[in-house]
């Protein structure tokens, strides 16, 4: 009587935990609101850094560039980009897209954090 | 003994279930928000964005795929978004170029047929390893899905979601031409009912008479000056551009660098029935 006590108290806890799942996933999912560029799906992520590089493109300007990629991810502005050319590649990117990626690419392999720092 | 304690060890059970269910939850694996898209962005990220399209836009003048990239932000008027956020960053003394970026898209959305850059609505291609359409450039599905965005503490390795191809025929922005000097072709005055009192109406245009969108408008009175840029309204036109004057005031305008410069500018007042009530003016300009 004992042991059917205990199956019952730890079907009543498994029944606790499925009920706050459903809660959680079912009644009230989670509403993705409010989120930042750090927390986009890779591809997206991708379409961005060519954003970046198209602007760069036009305005020259790497200290802005780098900016712009460091709300992506805490990595180095150079390695982003990198990523963002193996995503390209394998999402068939056009070899004009993926040059200017790799123009900017180039750029970054020259910049260094102190030399922005140095900036007027 | 025991059968008299009655069944409140199934609550129990099922409290402890859920505390345990939710110091899981929040506690020992919380929730990370990875794979998002982007018109799940916080509002200044989602402008930072929109400045990003615009800038790149400017860069590489392809409006179905800034088009595309617009409709990942879930804009209901994508066209208004951009010329409010020009206007914005100009109020808030942010960068021209932006400005003008913002402004330059918006006229381009609203004068350039929606049909042409049907790629914003175009199914996603698939994931299964086919190639987007030859020729196109590659961008993420127009289509955010919110299955896509999980809830793990891992993230994923990188997505394989085929991003959507665009096929863009180019449309032309007119552009200024830089150091253009516009000069007055038509003042009229505007006294109709419903008019907004003292509205300043300024219209941009070429040679051809076609509109000129992100063109700077600078206006002076006495105790200030301001300057803004046609295009902002692009439903009207993109070559269009409004003030509001106060009444009493005496305004001096100039369109362009070293342009025609319109002085002694003031609210009309416009004959009524009632006697007088104040109109406004719609001056154009043109190049020369």
């Amino acid at each position: 009587m004992r042991s059917g006590r205990l199956v019952w108290f730890l079907i009543s806890i498994a029944l606790g935990v499925a009920a706050g799942l459903a809660y959680g996933w079912v009644f009230n999912p989670v509403q993705y609101v409010n989120t930042t560029p750090d927390s986009l799906r890779e591809d997206y992520k991708t379409d961005y850094v060519l954003m970046v590089a198209e602007i760069y493109e036009g305005d020259g300007s790497v200290d802005l560039a780098v900016k712009r990629l460091q709300l992506l991810a805490d990595d180095a502005p150079l390695r982003i980009v990198q990523r963002a050319i193996i995503t390209a590649q394998e999402l068939d990117y056009s070899n004009r897209d993926l040059d200017r990626l790799g123009r900017l690419s180039l750029e970054l392999q020259n910049w260094s954090p102190e030399a922005e720092e140095l900036q007027p | 003994m025991n059968e008299s304690r009655g069944p409140w060890y199934l609550l129990t059970g099922v409290v402890i279930g859920l505390a345990l269910g939710l110091l899981y939850a929040w506690l020992i694996d919380p929730v990370a928000y990875i794979d998002t898209a982007p018109d799940t962005l916080r509002p200044e990220f989602k402008d930072h964005y929109r400045s990003l399209i615009a800038l790149a836009y400017q860069s590489n003048p392809d409006l179905g795929r800034a088009r595309s990239r617009l409709a990942l932000l879930g804009d209901e008027r994508p066209a208004f978004e951009l010329g409010a956020q020009a206007q914005q960053v100009l109020a808030q003394g942010g960068s021209q170029q932006e400005a003008r970026a913002l402004a330059q898209l918006a006229a381009a959305l609203g004068e350039a047929p929606h049909a042409a850059d049907e790629p914003a609505n175009s199914p996603p291609a698939s994931s299964n390893g086919e190639s987007p359409s030859p020729g196109g450039d590659p961008l993420p599905s127009a289509t955010p899905d919110e299955r896509l965005a999980v809830m793990s503490p891992t993230p994923p390795p990188a997505a394989s979601a085929t991003p959507l191809a665009t096929f863009t025929p180019r449309v032309a922005l007119l552009q200024p031409t830089p150091g253009v000097a516009f000069v007055l072709r038509e003042r009229e005055l505007v006294c109709e009912e419903n008019f907004t009192a003292g509205l300043l109406q300024v219209e941009v245009v070429d040679r051809n008479r076609q509109p000129l969108p992100a063109v700077r408008v600078d206006i002076a009175w006495d105790e200030g000056q301001e300057f803004f840029f046609t295009g902002l309204n692009p439903r009207r036109s993109p070559g269009y551009a409004d003030f509001r004057m106060a009444p009493g005031v005496l305004y001096s305008l100039r369109v362009g660098e070293g342009g025609e410069e319109v002085n002694e500018i003031a609210v009309p007042q416009c004959e009524t029935a009632d006697g007088f009530s104040a109109g406004g003016w719609k001056l154009v300009f043109a190049e020369p």
